[in-house]
This record gives structure tokens, C-alpha cells and sequence, in this order.
């Protein structure tokens, strides 16, 4: 049972990891974009970058679902190279990252409208290009948001269950994550080990948090 | 810039799925028969070599899954409802009823009672009775169907808690939130704080069936022929039957 | 080495109309001068013509020319973006990189050919002790030090100096002043100038341009149009 809970826990943190990975260049890329740019239908992609955040996290998983299975439009365009995503550590990780997405777009956005356009004009009279600028300026100067963002969206795809479940299941030592497994062992009543991963994603949890809220704080 | 493409080849590595080398058997099977099929699992591979992987959800979830084309070979659902839903992947022929339950009456452990039937539920003591959701939960709709068919559903119906799943009925007794919860016999192995307060007998109560049927869309469908076979043989039984199923064989 | 005085000073063309909202700021001058003074009391324009001229506001209408470089002219559809028109900006409040040392903010610019080199900046600004500290323990004065360093690096055409004085104490401002000098004069780096002194203005321009909500209300050698 140790090693069990043990499998779980660490799984469920490298997901978590590689989900927050994934979802940094979309998240920063999109957060930047809404703080700093004026468009046309701009209401409606910061309605949907923040969908996943009130949304039903089931509904979610149903949609994603839906696009990756293989009757599903991503599913259809990746089964000739014989990858499938559902059921699969790639799905949990898919799952997390979408559900932690909106986090950190929240937060890094927060981040890169705090950064005064001032700066970057200043490194553009110095003749560097954009991309330079972006990298250079104003990604570091928003990194303390960009950082609190991934550690909200990290601390988000530790706990994801509802989207989880319904694209990756609940498959033991493939893609069985902490809250995934603790809903699994109480409906088996299975209480010991689900107070077991209990404990380890709340203590998770609670660093993740902890640390991501120290971050987000303005000095 | 190395650093970037180091990193982003670790995450592919990770993230991107490669095929099975080895033909296994995934089987979707409903969230109440998680540990059994842990067992079976273990035990069919230690007879045949094959391995089983095994999914486990709610009936409904699952059922979800196969409709969008997920790879599984076996599927066994909570109710014969769910399985009618996806009538069009399963592989003609092939389903099964493959288990039974038995609906059970719990009280709190601390105050035990035995009932002869259901019906005495309408005595004033039972404030509160938990049961699944009768608008989504199997057990609820077993349980409402039962209660109907003694007809004292309309007297029952206002000291009725519905919850989410059939496992917080049986919490609900547990932690003294409700007086009574109607639940699957299997519930009861893992109960430590509620007690058998009638089980009512198969011929009276309504008839659960567990389903079992090889999907179309699996990658192994003989080794799912197999199994299934497998499972409906004595040696499944006898782990059924040891967690509190009625196996219904061949 | 040519003598200083007796090159030909460089071209300048500052003919626009800037507006920003009900604010607006026009100018028409064709200008041979080392280094401009542009005067004038707080709101009267003085800054905006060194966004324009650097390019980060855009005129109505007009030619911008620096050095004989066409930056900006409306007529073609001509403008140089920020990045390719080779002005060093100090603005008033110097806004060096805060996430960055001394040496990483004054070589953020890519030198250019005729770029200044490290030692002659070192030598004029004396940057030694600055380069590995952190830009948010320095004073007024280093500040301004390692923002001039910065805006010089790459060897711009011109240095837009927007009061580079307000933030130094008055002990330091000679030194100061001399270093503008120094690099006007040594580094032939053509220099615009706001202030709101006259004694400055008078100090280190060759040609003063007076103005009052936005418009030019004198402009010729500093003797002639300062108060």
C-alpha cells in the first residue's frame, strides 16, 4: 500500500510539473496578449481562456473528450501516427494544463500590466527588435507573476479530478492521479488509503499555495 | 536556446504516448467494482499471462468514454441504462449479465436495528434517509424503484437525502447525517460505523444487473472474448461472490 | 582631428503637428547646431518633442530630420522605427532596467560601427566602480551617469536629454555639465537639451528653442531668445 500511495504521489506531481511546462508558452503568450493589445473579439478570448474556471471541470473533460477521442477532430488528425491521448499520461497531463491555464493567465496578465510600457520603449530606443524586447524586459520584469501564475496553475493540476477522470479515467499506475485516486478508493471503501492520499495532496497542496501566495504579494 | 530544446524534448518524451508492446485487455468498469477487479486483474494475469488494465469510474463516465472512441476492450457498467447507451459499440452478441447486487438498509452503528421490510422506513424514527440521486446514481434509481413498488414512496419522499454517489449514502449513516441509507450489499464490507439493518432478498427487490459487453473499438477484442469468458467461469465467481456479488454465470 | 568649431555643426529639421487630445505641439525649424536647448515651463511641450523626434509619438504631419536622416516624414509616408533610428534617450526619470546591473544596462544596446568605446565612456563617465551593482542602490548621480553610458554605448546620432539635471544635487551638476560638454565636444555627439534654466540652457546650447503650450514663441542663439 506504501508504494502505492508513493506511485500516486509522485506521478501525480510530475504530471502536474510537465502540465505547468506545457501550459507556460500558450499562458504567457495569451496573458500577454490580452494585457497588452486592443482587438476585436477580445471579450470573447478572455471569456474562453477563463472557461475552465467556471465551467463544471466534468464539462471540460467532456469537451476535451470529445476533441481528443478518436472520433474527435485532434483524435482523427494524431490516430495516423498511432498516438492516443485518451487514457493515457498525456491526457492527465492535457487535462491539468487546461484546467491550470486560466491561472496562470490571470496572474501573469496581472504581471505584464504592472510593467510599465516605459521600460520596453526605453530597450526599443536602444534598437532592440520585439521578440528582444519581450525577453529581455518585460518577460523578467513580470516574472514574479509569471512565476506565482505557474506555481496557481501547478497547485490547480495537483488537485484537477472532474476533467481528469473523464479523459484519462482512472487506470492504476498509468493515470491515476491523487484526487483521482482518492475518489476511487471511497467508492470502494477503501478509506485508509484515500485518507492516505488525503494527506499527501492536501500537504502538497498547502506548500504549492503557500508559496504561490508569498510570490503574487507585491513588495 | 540548448537548454529550451532540452527541455522541450523532455516534456514530448514524457507527454507523448507511445503504443502498448504487449497486448493487454483494458477494462472500463464501473467505480463499486474498483477493488474486485484489482483482484481479477492480478489473478488473470498470473493464469494466462495477459495483462488486464483496468479503468474505473462512474457508469456514466465511462459509457462517455466509449461513445468517443476510447480503445476499450471490455466494459462492464453498474447498470443495464448506461450500457444501452452505447448499444452501437458494443460487438454484437457479446453482452452479458454478468453480476447482481443486492439493495441493503443500513443504520448507524451505534444504533442498530433490524428490519423486516423496507417499509417500516416510515416510522418517525427515520428523520432522514440517504440515498444515491435517484436522477442519476444506479443505486438511487434501485432504491426509488424499490420504495415505489412497496408503495410508500410518496410517504418516504420528503425524509429523503439524495447525494451524488452511493457511497455518500452510506457515509451519510456513518457520520449520524442520516438516520438510514439504502445502498448495495457490497457497500457494507468497507462500513465500519454502519450495520446491516435488512437485506432485501433478490426476488423482492428490483433486479440489478451488472452488464458486461466487448467494445468495438478496443484493440484486442479476443483477448476481451476471453476474458470475459474468464469471468463468467467458477474461479471469477468465487472472487465475486468473496466481495459480496452474486456472480450469475454462464 | 578636425577642430570642433570649425565643422560643419550638425543638421536638424523639426518641422510637425503633434496632437494628443486637446494638447498640441507644433514646430517649423530648420536648425545647424551642436547642441539644442529646448526651454520652457512644466506642460509647454519640451518633452513631447523628444518622443517625437525619438520616435515613440507619432505627428500629426511634418519631417523629423537628424543629422541630415530623414526619421519621420508624412509626405512619403516615411517612419524610421524606434529601433533603427539611432538616438540615445535619457528621460527624466532615467528609467534604467531595474531587474538589471550597471553593466548589463549600459551595454543592452548592440554597438554599432561607429560605436563609443568602453574605455572612453569609462574615462568620461567613470563607470569602474559602478559596473557589478545593483541599479536600485545608486544615487541621483549615478543614475544619471549610467543612463548616459547606456544611451551612448551604441554611439547614437544624437542624445535626447530630457532634464538631466533635476534629480543631481548642486555640487554635482558642474561635473555633470562638463561631462555633456565632453561628449558634445570630444564625442561629437549632437545633444536636445529640456530644461527649464536658462543658465543651463545658456551653458551648453548653441541654439535655443522657447516654448509655451506648445508652441515655438522664439527660437535662435540662446543670448538672443532666453530670459
Amino acid at each position: 500500500m506504501q508504494t502505492e500511495i508513493l506511485d500516486i504521489a509522485v506521478f501525480t506531481t510530475l504530471a502536474a510539473l510537465v502540465a505547468t511546462v506545457v501550459m507556460l508558452p500558450p499562458g504567457i503568450g495569451l496573458a500577454w496578449v490580452l494585457a497588452r493589445h486592443q482587438f476585436r473579439g477580445k471579450a470573447i478570448v478572455e471569456t474562453l481562456a477563463s472557461l475552465p474556471l467556471v465551467m463544471p471541470p466534468v464539462a471540460t473533460g467532456l469537451m476535451l473528450l470529445w476533441l481528443v477521442g478518436r472520433r474527435g477532430p485532434v483524435g482523427r488528425a494524431l490516430a495516423p501516427f498511432g498516438i492516443e491521448i485518451v487514457f493515457t499520461p498525456a491526457a492527465v497531463v492535457l487535462a491539468m494544463a487546461i484546467m491550470g491555464l486560466p491561472l496562470l493567465v490571470r496572474t501573469a496578465r496581472a504581471g505584464f500590466e504592472q510593467v510599465t510600457k516605459r521600460y520596453e520603449q526605453m530597450a526599443e530606443t536602444l534598437g532592440a527588435r520585439p521578440w528582444r524586447v519581450f525577453t529581455t524586459v518585460t518577460l523578467p520584469l513580470a516574472s514574479r507573476n509569471i512565476l506565482a501564475g505557474a506555481l496557481l496553475g501547478f497547485t490547480r493540476a495537483l488537485g484537477e479530478f472532474g476533467a481528469t477522470i473523464v479523459v484519462a479515467g482512472s487506470i492504476p499506475g498509468r493515470t491515476r492521479t491523487l484526487a483521482v485516486g482518492i475518489y476511487t478508493y471511497t467508492e470502494t471503501g477503501q478509506d485508509a488509503r484515500a485518507a492516505s492520499l488525503l494527506a499527501v495532496s492536501v500537504t502538497l497542496a498547502f506548500g504549492a499555495a503557500l508559496i504561490a501566495n508569498r510570490l503574487a504579494r507585491v513588495d | 536556446m540548448l537548454r529550451w530544446w532540452a527541455t522541450f524534448a523532455l516534456v514530448i518524451a514524457t507527454v507523448v504516448p507511445l503504443p502498448a508492446q504487449r497486448p493487454e485487455v483494458l477494462v472500463s468498469a464501473a467505480a463499486s467494482l474498483a477493488d474486485v477487479m484489482g483482484t481479477i486483474a492480478r489473478i488473470y494475469e498470473m493464469r494466462t499471462g495477459t495483462r488486464v488494465v483496468v479503468n474505473t469510474g462512474a457508469s456514466n463516465t465511462l459509457a462517455r468514454q466509449i461513445a468517443a472512441g476510447a480503445a476499450v476492450d471490455l466494459f462492464i457498467s453498474a447498470d443495464e441504462a448506461q450500457m444501452g447507451t452505447i448499444r452501437e459499440e458494443v460487438v454484437a452478441n457479446t453482452t452479458v449479465d454478468l453480476l447482481s447486487n443486492q439493495l441493503a438498509v443500513v443504520v448507524p452503528a451505534d444504533r442498530p436495528r433490524t428490519l423486516r421490510s423496507a417499509r417500516e422506513l416510515t416510522d418517525a424514527a427515520f428523520r432522514r434517509i440517504a440515498i444515491g440521486d435517484p436522477a442519476a446514481v444506479p443505486a438511487g434509481v434501485y432504491a426509488k424503484a424499490h420504495l415505489q413498488q412497496l408503495g410508500i414512496w410518496p410517504a418516504v419522499s420528503g425524509k429523503i437525502v439524495p447525494t451524488a454517489s452511493v457511497r455518500l449514502a452510506l457515509a451519510a449513516v456513518e457520520n449520524g447525517a442520516a438516520d438510514a441509507a439504502i445502498v448495495y450489499r457490497t457497500d457494507l464490507n468497507a462500513a465500519h460505523r454502519a450495520s446491516l439493518a435488512l437485506a432485501i432478498p433478490l426476488a423482492e427487490g428490483p433486479r440489478i444487473i451488472y452488464p458486461a459487453a466487448v467494445i468495438r473499438s478496443g484493440r484486442n477484442r479476443e483477448g476481451a472474448t476471453r476474458l470475459l469468458a474468464w469471468l463468467r467461469g467458477t474461479e471469477a465467481a468465487g472472487i465475486f461472490k468473496g466481495a459480496g456479488f452474486i456472480p450469475l454465470g454462464q | 582631428m578636425a577642430d570642433a568649431a570649425t565643422r560643419m555643426p550638425p543638421q536638424f529639421e523639426l518641422r510637425f503637428l503633434m496632437t494628443q487630445g486637446a494638447f498640441t505641439v507644433a514646430a517649423d525649424l530648420e536648425i545647424a547646431a551642436r547642441a539644442i536647448a529646448l526651454f520652457g515651463p512644466s506642460g509647454s511641450g519640451k518633452t513631447t518633442i523628444l518622443e517625437v523626434i525619438a520616435g515613440l509619438r507619432s505627428p500629426k504631419h511634418g519631417r523629423i530630420t537628424v543629422c541630415g536622416r530623414i526619421l519621420c516624414d508624412t509626405d512619403t509616408h516615411t517612419n524610421v522605427p524606434v529601433r533603427d533610428r539611432h538616438v540615445g534617450y535619457v528621460p527624466q526619470d532615467v528609467l534604467l532596467f531595474p531587474h538589471l546591473d550597471v553593466r548589463r544596462n549600459v551595454t543592452y544596446a548592440q554597438p554599432r560601427r561607429r560605436h563609443i568605446d568602453m574605455p572612453d565612456l569609462d574615462q568620461l563617465l567613470g563607470l569602474t566602480t559602478l559596473m557589478d551593482r545593483k541599479v536600485s542602490g545608486l544615487s541621483g548621480g549615478e543614475r544619471q551617469r549610467v543612463a548616459l553610458a547606456r544611451a551612448l554605448y551604441s554611439g547614437p546620432d544624437v542624445l535626447l536629454l530630457d532634464e538631466p539635471l533635476a534629480a543631481v544635487d548642486l555640487a554635482r551638476r558642474r561635473l555633470i555639465l562638463d561631462t555633456l560638454v565632453a561628449i558634445r565636444d570630444e564625442l561629437r555627439v549632437p545633444l536636445v537639451y529640456v530644461t527649464h534654466s536658462p543658465e543651463e540652457a545658456r551653458a551648453i546650447a548653441d541654439y535655443a528653442i522657447v516654448l509655451d503650450e506648445g508652441n515655438v514663441i522664439a527660437a535662435g542663439v540662446p543670448d538672443d531668445v532666453l530670459p
